[in-house]
């Protein structure tokens, strides 16, 4: 490390420069610290050039001792603080106080040191307002792996992707429980062959002696564009998925109707306003 | 002598820098003297044989530069003035 060369360079830019002048440099290089460090060749040449001169100033005497001589022979302390003042008023003194100042910057690095939990394995805002609950959660068992929840709100892809895409840092809302998205297992068409007490309780019922349409609808309303002879034909075909289908279709005469007969039926078609206008 | 010779105007202050040289001066001059040498002449912004005098008096010289310099100071004033012949 070459201090004095550095010295060399900094205060010839400066004076170069115009940041500083030669009365800056002889406010710290005194004629008394010339005098005690300066060889005496330099002050042979010094006085030469001071009384060949028609003016004599600090210009003068930095010019003919030269920059390098001056940080050879002066003390560097000296140096230094001549090169401090003139980056101070440079910045406009702001060196000066920049010292205190640097503790201000370590300050503000402690409160940015908690860090910011990531946004998978952290737990939402909304869900900081409940500490019970929050504490009673299960630890997330990886960063993308949802953590086990009770309400069945595993199955939220959205969250998921969200968290993956990128958006981390939004913040996200609370996993509520949906309602069931899908069908049942036990309600698509297989559970007929799978199992036969899992069937709905109008189905496991049946009275081979009850007459058919009347008891399996208790609460059977005539809706708007239907007939009675429909509702009769729906209330027919559920007990038609029983096993013992032989039972249930087997009914009496008396409940056998005679269609051949069924001129009544004709005429009331005829009445039917809406046919009319066919 | 060089207190008389510059009272009597023997000879001036410059005949008297032009023995005492500056390299005399600063080889012979104590650091104190040069100091002052050079503060006085930066408050008067300029350096002349007077008043490098004026700090550096006659005493000082004889105390501080060799005599042989100073002699020849005086010897080439006398000579100047016809005293030799």
């Amino acid at each position: 490390m070459n201090v004095k060369s550095f010295f060399v360079a900094t205060l010839s830019s400066a004076l170069d420069l115009g940041l500083a002048t030669p009365d800056d440099v002889l406010k710290h290089v005194t004629p008394d610290l010339l005098a005690e460090h300066l060889p005496r060749p330099l002050w042979a040449r010094l006085l030469t050039a001071c009384l060949g001169a028609p003016r004599v100033d600090a210009q003068l005497v930095v010019d003919t001792i030269g920059v390098p001589n001056l940080c050879e022979h002066v003390p560097a302390p000296t140096i230094w603080r001549c090169i401090e003042d003139i980056g101070a008023r440079a910045l406009g003194g702001v060196a000066s106080v920049a010292i205190p100042a640097a503790p201000a910057i370590v300050t503000r690095t402690v409160p940015a040191a908690p860090p910011k939990p990531l946004a998978v394995s952290a737990p939402p805002p909304e869900e900081k307002k409940k500490p019970a609950a929050a504490a009673a959660a299960p630890v997330p068992a990886g960063p993308s792996i949802p953590a086990p929840t009770t309400g069945g709100a595993t199955d939220q892809p959205a969250e998921h992707d969200s968290s993956e895409n990128g958006l981390a840092g939004t913040p996200l809302r609370p996993r509520t429980a949906t309602s069931q998205r899908f069908r049942q297992t036990n309600t698509n068409i297989g559970r007929l062959a799978a199992s036969s007490a899992a069937r709905r309780p109008q189905a496991a019922v049946p009275t081979p002696v009850a007459p058919v349409s009347e008891p399996a609808t208790p609460a059977s309303h005539v809706r708007r564009g239907m007939t009675e002879s429909d509702l009769e034909m729906e209330t027919a075909i559920a007990p038609a998925t029983n096993d013992d289908w032989k039972s249930a279709l087997a009914v009496e005469d008396e409940q056998l109707i005679d269609w051949s007969g069924s001129e009544e039926l004709t005429a009331t078609n005829e009445n039917d306003p809406r046919s009319r206008k066919r | 002598m060089m207190e008389s010779g510059l009272e009597h105007q023997i000879f001036a202050p410059a005949d008297v820098l032009a023995h005492a040289t500056p390299d005399v001066l600063a080889s012979h001059l104590p650091a104190e003297l040069l100091s002052k040498v050079l503060a006085s002449s930066l408050a008067a912004g300029a350096m002349t044989p007077e008043r490098v005098l004026e700090t550096v008096t006659p005493e000082l010289l004889a105390k501080h530069l060799p005599h042989d310099v100073l002699w020849a100071c005086i010897a080439a004033a006398a000579a100047r003035a016809g005293v030799t012949r």
